[in-house]
């Protein structure tokens, strides 16, 4: 037991471990696979090429990309001010300090997991009935679980260090606020400075797919042209997509350098109150529609029984735990496994493209596309979220492996390794821990990205929602962000157990 | 380094006070002004080009007919023009049949004011794929035989794509738990739909026999790989819906205007032709909500109203 | 005057209970073997360590009682230093005055940190010259953070200075530097694995398994009593 604990699989491994299950999704693949939508790839990839350059749809386009980029950017700034001050306030250690007591913070925590667990595109639908479509929703719909997850990732970088210099400086008299900023935050602060300015990014996605679910901007625009299989229309706005994405990662590189990012967030709210003036996009104070969708109090609780008796939960859940497992693993696997088969520059920036790509399409678009060349099954539903998702990852390894200290890998090389096993264990390896602790919270976002690919096989909870919500039937819709919520939490318990014990 | 960073705190201190400040004014200076502005939409069921070039056309005959500002605001989800509609965002839906009486329950006093000729009695269509061995059907009682297949409709509130297919299914004697994978797939849309079939990926399918025409006209559809093995018996389908608050809001009778307007709208002149010809219709012509009574019932019976 | 009191205090398991008390201008060597119980000692009496037995004084009140002002009176130079690794070597050395200041001067330190002349003054006493003020402390080679942490002690002026080893990461030259700096501070307890400096001490302690056995001018400690000290059982 002792030996067995003695033997730590090196870290860089771990990070490609969850690669094997692209074997059975490979399999499931070549089994299904079939050349009779090779005609309609083919036409979406040369679309690519020769996007659709009318002048009315590009008008279109760019209004729609403006309404998002507005709606990403004030929800990006609004989530991360409220998620700073929400993990301050779920950080044990803070908490702690000040009153003495670990309970506030930790429940705080596990009541902000709900909010994690519902996928943002449900919120939207939520929030709609509540205030009709109103510029607000949308960003709402972000900031709920951006904030949430903002927390926990702020939460579990302050309590994860040992905070020696905390107790060094309360010995030697500090007030313990002053102590709290001193010693607590800036070893955290470039940690949350990358994952903010990564958040962005997510955001503008996740902009792009409220779109896509009717709540407006181009992601409406996108959902029509894919639904009629208009791949040049369809291009024009992913390329105008691709354009601001790349625009933003490099504006946010440029700024986290310095204090800009922190600029860059209070200024927000104020530049974007002026731009939805300008483009007519309705951003005035939400208000409350008169009556609920939802039925009286009484019939609430009879049709909660009924719905929680017709529902198939196990089948559900364990639909869509395979899916998360699946997806997650061809997420967390598919960068380092890609950049160790090309760790040079060259090809290194092709993957990088890449990246970006995978990004670029939305996770519904990527399973209507594997749809085409094979049969629906769960490996098609799991291997779009994993592409998808993959690319965010991909991400993120480029971002860590720029951090990391170049020279234990010159050690590396100087002492003979090969290329690739010295990037193995110069570079990856070093990188693995920050990279494997963020693929914990990527598979928490797959988990809750299960409900916009559930049309793939009809399988799963997130189907099961989309049905719900489409049949107005609130109370299965109730149960299913209610399940959806504990399995957010067991697998924040489980995660906490798994980094307790390594 | 550091002694620059000072100016920095200032400025974002300053700049955070204006936010806080000029959001809070934002928000209740950007009150809406758009009372008089009638909103229209639409359920998702066709390319954003013939959208906004329907839309814009009806928005100005609309101008003309009615003196009043239209502004069309697309919508990309059914759920989410259900529930605009129920809220106040959008005063005149174009719902399919089954989309339009969801509204209608959930915003008691909306009335259907006009159907296009073909809606009367629309159908829908089942294809195959070629490579599937399924041949037409000559009566309904045949549909046994996509017992076991791969099956794909369209969204998952699509009366024509989704609703009544599965309505005719039942009729006679097919389960959705009969097909391939324990249930059917959804494609999102009528064009989608046609793709999986014509690939394989699925052997069936079910779609709008509109939109399927269409396709066919443009030649967007292999007949050697995708033919029509059934078409259903008729039914109601699309429709305009109006908010019961328009009379309040846009004066007494201004209902019975819209209505007139669009039962008006004819191919003779240049805007009704253009109009008519994008909804893919000859004229549109009066309906009343108890015309879509056996909708409901159907979407009771099949739990896509509850 | 006495200091620092300990009354029947001890951890369960690492220290047994022990009365000692410290004075004024007392200067303390702490000796004994590696996991004799000299970290927990030193934790006992900077409060890092609450004791679960007996009582701490400090300046005739419990030390677990003591607000932070009275605590700033203490200072450790832990054996860990216990710097902020991502602050900078003046931003690091203003941390010994936060006790001193207010909150706003605590985020300025974080922004723009005041007060470098001081810090200036401080490098140079502790042997590092100021062009090292404005880097971060995670750059700089074992002996200068432990001199940056020195100069952090210095800067919070305690009355009572508690070091934990301070000499094993140094080479020779260095460590009698940096204890002649130590020793200069009024009241001192000094940890050491070098039992040959004794005599630069007034006063030695000894600690065996956990138990203080010996406390003693360094001129009553003879060889035999160092031998056990250091011997296994």
């Amino acid at each position: 037991m002792a030996l067995q604990r003695g033997l730590k699989p090196a870290p860089a491994l771990m990070a490609l471990a969850p690669g094997l299950v692209l074997l059975p999704l490979g399999l499931g693949l070549l089994r299904d696979l079939h050349a009779g939508g090779a005609e309609q790839i083919g036409r979406f990839w040369l679309a690519a090429f020769q996007p659709s350059l009318e002048r009315s749809l590009l008008t279109h386009q760019l209004t729609g990309l403006q309404v998002t980029a507005l709606t990403a950017l004030l929800a990006w700034s609004l989530s991360s001010c409220i998620g700073l001050v929400l993990g301050l306030l779920c950080s044990t250690t803070i908490v702690s300090t000040l009153t003495g007591l670990r309970w506030p913070a930790l429940m705080l925590r596990r009541c902000l997991s709900p909010l994690r667990s519902i996928h943002e595109m449900v919120w939207g639908l939520l929030l709609l009935q509540l205030f009709g479509l109103n510029g607000w929703v949308a960003v709402l719909a972000i900031v709920l679980p951006y904030s949430a997850l903002l927390a926990r990732v702020l939460a579990d970088q302050l309590d994860r260090h040992e905070p020696l210099a905390l107790t060094a400086l309360r010995c030697a008299g500090v007030p313990a606020v002053a102590n709290l900023f001193t010693s607590l935050i800036p070893p955290v602060a470039t940690a949350i400075r990358d994952h903010i300015g990564h958040r962005l990014d997510c955001a503008l996605r996740s902009a792009l797919l409220l779109g896509i679910f009717g709540l407006g901007g181009l992601g409406t625009e996108l959902m029509f042209s894919m639904q009629s299989l208009r791949f040049r229309e369809l291009w024009s706005g992913l390329w105008l997509m691709a354009l601001l994405l790349a625009l933003v990662n490099l504006l946010i590189r440029r700024l986290s350098a310095g204090h800009g990012l922190l600029l860059l967030l209070l200024a927000l709210p104020l530049v974007t109150m002026q731009w939805s003036r300008s483009l007519h996009h309705d951003l005035s104070l939400p208000r409350w529609v008169d009556g609920a969708p939802w039925a009286s109090s009484a019939q609430w609780i009879e049709g909660m029984s009924q719905a929680w008796i017709e529902t198939p939960w196990l089948e559900l859940v364990g639909e869509t735990l395979l899916i998360t497992l699946l997806a997650s693993g061809v997420a967390i696997a598919l960068p380092p496994l890609l950049r160790l088969i090309a760790p040079a520059p060259g090809p290194g920036r092709i993957v990088k493209a890449g990246w970006l790509l995978m990004r670029l399409l939305p996770a519904p678009l990527t399973a209507l596309l594997l749809m085409l060349a094979s049969k629906p099954t769960i490996t098609v539903a799991a291997l779009a979220l994993g592409l998808h998702h993959s690319g965010v990852m991909g991400l993120v390894l480029e971002d860590g492996l720029a951090r990391v200290d170049d020279r234990e890998h010159q050690a590396m090389v100087a002492l003979g390794a090969r290329p690739r096993s010295a990037w193995l264990f110069g570079v990856l390896s070093p990188a693995s821990k920050r990279y494997l602790a963020y693929a914990a919270y990527r598979s928490d976002v797959i988990l809750r990205d299960t409900a916009v690919v559930g049309l793939v096989g009809g399988a799963g909870l997130g189907w099961q929602l989309m049905e719900a919500l489409s049949s107005f039937h609130w109370q299965q819709v109730g149960w299913l962000v209610l399940v959806y919520a504990a399995l957010t939490l067991l697998g924040e318990l489980l995660c906490e157990r798994l980094q307790e014990m390594t | 380094m550091p002694r620059r960073v000072q100016p920095a705190v200032m400025v974002a201190g300053f700049i955070s006070a204006l936010t806080f400040g000029s959001s809070v004014v934002g928000c209740s200076s950007t009150t809406p002004s758009s009372i008089q502005v009638l909103k229209i939409g639409a359920i998702p069921d066709q390319n954003p080009e013939r959208l906004n070039r329907l839309y814009e056309a009806l928005s100005d005959e609309l101008l003309a007919s009615l003196d009043i500002d239209v502004q069309y605001v697309p919508v990309s989800n059914y759920a989410a023009a259900v529930s605009a509609f129920r809220s106040g965002s959008l005063d005149l839906v174009w719902f399919g049949g089954l989309t339009g009486v969801q509204a209608r329950l959930q915003t008691p006093g909306a009335t259907v004011l006009a159907q296009r000729d073909i809606d009367a009695e629309f159908t829908s269509v089942f294809i195959a794929n070629g490579a599937s061995g399924l041949r037409p059907i000559t009566s309904a009682d045949q549909l046994v035989q996509l017992k076991g297949r791969r099956m794909a409709f369209g969204s998952e509130s699509s009366t024509s794509g989704r609703l009544m297919p599965q309505f005719f299914l039942g009729e006679n004697g097919i389960t959705m738990t009969d097909l391939a994978g324990g249930g059917p797939g959804f494609s999102g849309s009528h064009d989608a739909t046609i793709a999986v079939v014509q690939s394989g990926a699925y052997e069936v399918g079910a779609l709008n026999a509109q939109v399927w025409q269409s396709n066919v006209d443009e030649g967007r559809v292999d007949s050697e790989k995708v033919v029509v093995i059934w078409r259903t018996p008729p039914y109601v389908d699309y429709h305009w819906l109006a908010r019961p608050d328009l009379d309040a809001r846009f004066g007494e009778g201004f209902t019975g205007r819209v209505q007139n307007a669009l039962l008006s709208l004819s191919p003779t002149t240049e805007r009704g032709a253009v109009v008519l010809e994008l909804f893919g219709a000859k004229r549109f012509i009066p309906a009343q909500n108890k015309d879509y009574s056996k909708i409901e019932a159907v979407g009771r019976q099949l739990g896509k109203i509850r | 005057m006495s200091l620092l009191e300990l009354r029947r205090a001890g951890l369960t398991g690492r220290l047994q209970p022990l009365d000692l008390t410290i004075h004024r201008g007392e200067t303390t060597v702490l000796l004994g073997r590696s996991g004799a119980g000299k970290s927990s000692l030193i934790g006992l009496c900077n409060g890092s360590l609450p004791s679960d037995q007996g009582h701490v004084l400090w300046r005739g009140q419990d030390l677990k009682r003591c607000r932070p002002e009275q605590r700033r009176q203490i200072g450790t130079l832990w054996q860990d230093l216990r710097l902020v690794e991502e602050l900078t070597v003046l931003q690091n050395i203003n941390t010994g005055a936060l006790g001193r200041h207010s909150m706003v001067w605590a985020l300025r330190n974080l922004l723009q940190p005041p007060e470098p002349e001081i810090g200036s003054a401080i490098l140079r006493q502790v042997g590092l010259s100021s062009d090292l003020r404005d880097q971060r402390v995670s750059g700089l080679s074992g002996g200068e953070r432990q001199r940056v942490a020195i100069a952090r002690l210095l800067r919070q002026q305690p009355m009572l200075v508690l070091v934990d080893e301070p000499l094993s990461a140094l080479d020779p030259g260095l460590a009698s530097d940096v204890l002649n700096l130590l020793l200069h501070q009024s009241s001192c307890v000094i940890s050491l694995h070098r039992p040959d400096l004794m005599h630069q001490f007034q006063r030695v302690l000894g600690l065996r398994q956990g138990e203080l056995v010996v406390d003693a001018a360094p001129s009553a400690i003879n060889e035999s009593t160092l031998a056990w000290l250091y011997s296994e059982d």
